[in-house]
């Protein structure tokens, strides 16, 4: 079967902030349609960074980082016109209403002949009540502030998702029911490209899971590949190993090959 | 998507919890401070009409007696201007009148004699709410357009999109700035209706173009100072820094700069009291008038040391033929003199006013506010131009009035060689309902603004500069 082209690609890319800290190694990654890719790493591994240079926010030391094979750096925003983002706290208007808020970054999405109806459906299928659509967003819980910024990027509809630790901080009920909602965007054909901390959601949903460590990807492995192992295990061993082991990357890459 | 930044800034300023208040204390303090200016204002109308008709009646009134007896004086009364319902500026501290005599013009009470204990915390005029509330407001709503967003995240989410950087900084300087100039825009007519209902006269003359240009400077000076907010706002990273650096900046630009540039321009250019120079002048006009007297003294008894007696009261005798016009020829030259030196004193005065004035206009234009200030003040005509325009009429109302009135008395007196002193009076019929009028040439809207073209100037710069400033740090400004 011919492969599919990635919908978000890191050649190569690096990241050295001007402090001189290296937070992203010569990172080479790929997602591609109806692909969920989620990348562990402890606090600094470059996850974060690794979302900010898909989103433009900062420039590259070296590489590419592409959305729809368009150069991110070369052309910020054609590249952002295929890609959605729900950060760790869904930042949004506390004074508009649910509804107020889908409209306003629709728009900012492209998205400018949405109707209401359009709006009720996004957050109806993200588990929205019915009463919270006109609501204030300052009341929200964090779990309900998280279903909106997943209903935001539904009405985007752009055919990357990028997500920032999405369940830190969720009720068990509600992390579920954000997984429906990432199972659900796998079948529409998204690219999704999850950083987290939460192992056994990654190993539940991640098609692919990657770990990073000090600004490498260390490991990458499929789901098949995990099905059997215990990716808690291989996390803690990858993160209290001496070296960041390019050769165990090596090893993990050429095996799935 | 430049419509939908202006729509959402605008929906979340009115949403938040500071723009009632805002509203409220525009929506109060205005019209509130407009009332009770034009009440001030139609005081000062009725005591300006009831003193100039006691002014005329006593003009008219005037015999030449009263002239010879050196004890006339003339009141010319300066009119109230309409526009110091907007801004006091010089209203209250400009004299009131001046009198005209014989030896020169001084200047009458001042409108602040009028006034109470209560002044000396400032006047709660238009300007001086724009200046000092509305201005801070300005930029404490502006501080956190940029950093604040950054702070709760919306700047990451909304960049997270196509929206180039321009078009948000655009788009949010203007939402934020119409939020802020609705109330604005309606405190002023409501204060308009306030002036309207107490008769003020906004439809006579020129004060409909003031007006609208005070309204229109106004919204300039608070877009101005918004846009100093943003551009703060564009080079910090938390709200509280923006919040602390623009306090500091209003603080420089609205009560340390203005005042640092009159202060720098004081100690450069030191310039004599009104009283020092009245002195020197009164001195002047002493010693020239002592020399006059010598000099006819000494002129009259070289004649009619040998003249027969009763000589000097017969016109047709020779010595007084002789004397007539010697006498006439000294005091000519002695008035050309006067008028000669008089007038350097006065140039030479008027010269250290105007290089200290123009030191202190040139470092005041440093800040924005200085340059609006005297702006508003020129075209409600309580400015500087006011002033000096006053002072110009004042000089040739009594330039008319020695022309009219103190010339057709002329006194002659001299002092005699053994230091005795004689006294001699000749006079010309006089017309009190003749007298010139004193009025004040009125100021065209274009001379106005083409005498403030440096504060115009200096207010535009002050509004493009900090936008530019935003612009270049947006561009590169981190928003994670």
């Amino acid at each position: 079967m011919e492969k599919q082209q990635p919908i978000l690609k890191a050649e190569g890319l690096s990241k050295r902030y001007e402090d001189g800290v290296l937070a992203l190694d010569r990172l080479n990654l790929e997602v591609g349609p109806g692909e969920i890719y989620c990348l562990l790493g402890a606090n600094g591994a470059g996850k974060t960074t690794t979302i900010n240079l898909f989103l433009g926010f900062i420039p590259p030391t070296e590489g590419t980082c592409l959305i729809n094979a368009i150069d991110v750096t070369k052309d910020p925003l054609e590249a952002k016109k295929y890609v959605s983002f729900v950060s760790e706290n869904v930042m949004l208007y506390g004074n508009f209403t649910a509804r107020q808020n889908l409209d306003f970054f629709a728009r900012l999405g492209g998205k400018t002949a949405l109707t209401k109806d359009d709006y009720y459906r996004a957050m109806a299928r993200v588990s929205l009540q019915e009463k919270a659509f006109d609501q204030r967003v300052k009341n929200f819980s964090k779990g309900m502030r998280q279903k909106l910024g997943i209903a935001i990027a539904i009405v985007k509809d752009a055919p990357a998702v990028l997500l920032d630790e999405p369940t830190s901080g969720l009720d068990p009920k509600a992390a579920a029911e954000f997984l429906d909602i990432m199972a659900q965007l796998r079948t529409e054909g998204k690219a999704v490209l999850m950083s987290t901390h939460d192992i056994f959601r990654a190993k539940e949903i991640g098609d692919r899971v990657g770990i990073m460590r000090e600004g490498r990807l260390v490991m990458e492995r499929t789901r098949d590949e995990l099905r059997n192992e215990d990716l808690n295990r291989i996390y803690i061993d990858y993160m209290e190993s001496e070296a960041p082991a390019a050769a165990r990357r090596t090893e993990s890459a050429e095996a799935r090959d | 998507m430049w419509k939908t930044i202006v729509k959402k800034e605008l929906l979340e300023t009115i949403f938040s919890y500071r723009f009632p208040l805002f509203a409220v204390i525009c929506l109060l303090l205005v019209p509130l401070g407009m009332a009770v200016n034009e009440a001030a204002y139609a005081k000062r109308v009725r005591d300006y009409s009831d003193q100039v008709r006691l002014a005329d009646e006593a003009a008219a009134a005037i015999k030449i007696q009263d002239i010879m007896a050196g004890t006339v004086t003339i009141r010319g009364f300066r009119r109230p201007a309409p526009l110091s319902v907007f801004t006091q500026g010089f209203e209250s501290t400009l004299p009131r009148y001046y009198e005209f005599t014989q030896d020169g013009f001084k200047p009458g009470e001042s409108a602040s004699d009028d006034e109470t204990i209560l002044s000396v915390q400032g006047k709660v005029d238009f300007v001086f709410l724009v200046q000092m509330v509305i201005s801070l407001i300005a930029m404490l709503f502006a501080s956190d357009m940029i950093s604040g967003e950054k702070e709760s995240g919306t700047l990451r989410a909304m960049l997270a999109n196509s929206l180039p950087r321009d078009t948000l900084l655009a788009g949010k300087t203007a939402g934020g700035f119409i939020a802020l100039w609705l109330p604005f825009l309606l405190a002023f007519l409501f204060g308009a209706v306030v002036l309207m209902l107490g008769a003020f006269p906004l439809a006579g003359g020129d004060t409909a173009v003031r007006v609208s240009i005070v309204f229109l400077a106004t919204s300039l000076f608070v877009l101005i100072y918004f846009t100093i907010g943003i551009a703060v706002s564009t080079s910090t990273s938390k709200a509280r820094t923006s919040l602390v650096a623009i306090l500091i900046i209003w603080a420089a630009f609205q009560l340390i700069v203005p005042r640092l540039g009159d202060m720098i321009a004081r100690l450069v250019y030191p310039v004599r009291t009104e009283t020092q120079v009245s002195l020197q002048k009164s001195l002047l006009v002493r010693s020239l008038d002592l020399e006059q007297a010598k000099d006819l003294g000494r002129q009259y008894d070289l004649i009619f040391a040998t003249a027969p007696k009763g000589a000097a009261d017969d016109e047709n005798s020779p010595e007084r033929k002789k004397w007539d016009p010697i006498r006439d020829d000294i005091q000519m030259r002695t008035r050309e003199k006067k008028s000669q030196q008089l007038g350097a004193i006065d140039e030479t005065y008027e010269q250290e006013k105007r290089r200290q004035l123009n030191l202190a206009v040139n470092l005041s234009l440093v800040s924005p506010s200085a340059a609006f200030a005297r702006t508003i003040a020129d075209v409600c005509g309580t400015g500087e131009l006011e002033r000096a325009r006053y002072l110009e009429a004042v000089r040739a109302h009594q330039k008319a009035l020695d022309n009219e009135l103190f010339s057709k008395v002329k006194r002659t007196l001299m002092i005699h060689g053994g230091g005795q002193m004689s006294m001699g009076f000749s006079a010309m019929p006089v017309d009190a309902s003749k007298l010139p009028r004193f009025s004040i040439a009125p100021t065209t809207v274009a001379e106005t603004l083409r005498a403030n073209a440096r504060s115009l100037v200096s207010l535009i710069v002050w509004l493009i500069a900090p936008f530019a400033f935003a612009y270049a740090k947006f561009r590169k400004y981190d928003v994670r």
